[in-house]
């Protein structure tokens, strides 16, 4: 499905977007230019959220992803924990296309209720 | 050795602009140089993670760098003191007491700077009681105030609670209730709240502090502050929902200081006369019920596309 066009992306920074009916982002893309990175919203640790506010993934220097929720750190590129509660664990990934008109599109599994 | 509760937590935190802003959406006021207060004074303290004038960091992905606790008076203090020099370093300048505990979280003890509050509680009609609000009185309005009355607890992931208790037992710190395996629940000589302190079990490379949260004025003030924070576009974790031990009302929120950041209301008093419970951690143990967030909405009228 699509999710948005590269433009509605914050270059350098992270949005959320909430595919499922739950209140909550369902995933997270972190743009770096043309790189896309998109992640389930799910921490490792609890299975929570992990964005402090809405859209907000990133640390001050934008170059981590950070958990609101004891301040675990993953690499943007690798989603691996570096610190915290769910250290050496990793973030689950979330396949993006990118066409070259701009769109982005994410996969329609995403979109579908699962249980915890 | 009368110590009443946590005065403010010092955090050496990664994005001070943020921090700022969060605290200030969740209620509290900027009092200037980094100090946000509640209605008493208690406080949450934020500077940037490199300031030199913070104790070092714990070596995890905490922000927490101190834990100023709130005591009765100069004798308290004395005989904290005595009591820490007997087997670790203690500072004591300016009024403020400064050691580590055995965890290594850097601790000072201060006489307490909080004021006294003269505010009314939330009150409650019931059939069968005296009503609490008079004819009139009204219990809930869209634009009534609901703000942090005073710092209630803070939590920490510790690697070894035993010997974490035994530290806080020295200082009068009595467990109130108990989750086997997690930790206890301990409540300092100077109040009657259930507890200030709750420790958890985890492994070394977790240390830190899980939550703090504040005191608000009923449950009423729980869920409205809530609500407001969530409609400012903060993630809720945990809540709303009652927990058992403790009785409190709690509504726990994501932040950007790296713990939880709850509100919580309606706690219960325990004097020296209450024997702990215990009883292993689960969901229906840590809490009388849980609710979720959702949208304001209203039934009303004929369904839609029906002719009036």
């Amino acid at each position: 499905m699509r999710l948005c066009h590269l433009d509605d992306l914050p270059d350098g920074d992270s949005r959320g977007f909430e595919l499922r009916a739950t209140g909550r982002d369902t995933i997270f893309v972190v743009r770096q230019g043309a790189s896309l990175h998109g992640w389930l919203n799910v921490c490792p640790h609890h299975g929570a959220p992990l964005a402090w506010r809405k859209d907000a993934y990133l640390d001050a220097a934008r170059n981590r992803v950070v958990c609101g929720a004891h301040g675990a750190q993953f690499e943007i590129h690798t989603g691996l924990c570096t610190l915290g509660p769910c250290l050496g664990q990793a973030l689950t990934p979330v396949p993006l296309t990118l066409s070259g008109d701009g769109a982005v599109h994410v996969a329609a599994t995403f979109t579908e209720e699962t249980t915890p | 050795m009368n110590i009443i509760g946590p005065d403010a937590l010092v955090f050496g935190v990664d994005d001070v602009a943020a921090c700022r802003q969060y605290l200030i959406d969740y209620g509290l006021k900027d009092a200037g140089g980094g100090r946000f207060e509640a209605l008493d004074g208690t406080a949450v303290v934020i500077r940037a993670k490199d300031d030199a004038s913070l104790p070092p960091g714990l070596g995890t992905a905490s922000m927490l760098r101190e834990t100023v606790y709130g005591v009765a008076d100069a004798k308290t203090l004395d005989a904290i003191e005595a009591e820490l020099r007997r087997d670790r370093e203690v500072i004591r300048r300016d009024g403020v007491l400064r050691c580590a505990d055995d965890m290594g979280f850097a601790l000072a003890f201060q006489v307490s700077v909080r004021r006294p509050l003269a505010l009314a509680a939330e009150t409650v009609n019931a059939p069968g009681a005296a009503p609490q609000r008079g004819p009139n009185g009204i219990g809930v309005t869209p634009d009534m105030p609901a703000l942090p009355r005073s710092l209630s607890h803070v939590v920490y992931f510790v690697p070894d609670v035993a010997k974490a208790e035994a530290f806080y037992k020295r200082l009068g710190f009595v467990c109130t209730d108990r989750f086997t395996g997690v930790g206890p629940f301990l409540r300092p000589a100077g109040t009657l709240d259930h507890h200030t302190l709750f420790m958890i079990q985890t492994p070394p490379f977790m240390k830190g502090c899980e939550h703090f949260t504040f005191h608000m004025g009923g449950p009423t003030e729980v869920l409205l502050a809530g609500t407001r924070f969530v409609e400012k576009g903060y993630q809720s974790f945990w809540g709303p929902g009652r927990h058992l031990y403790g009785s409190n009302w709690f509504w726990y929120f994501n932040s950007p200081l790296g713990c939880h950041v709850e509100y919580d209301a309606d706690m219960d008093l325990h004097d020296d006369t209450w024997i702990a419970r215990e009883t292993s951690m689960g969901a229906d143990a840590s809490q009388a019920f849980l609710f979720q967030y959702r949208e304001k909405w209203a039934p009303s009228g004929p369904p839609p596309g029906a002719k009036p």
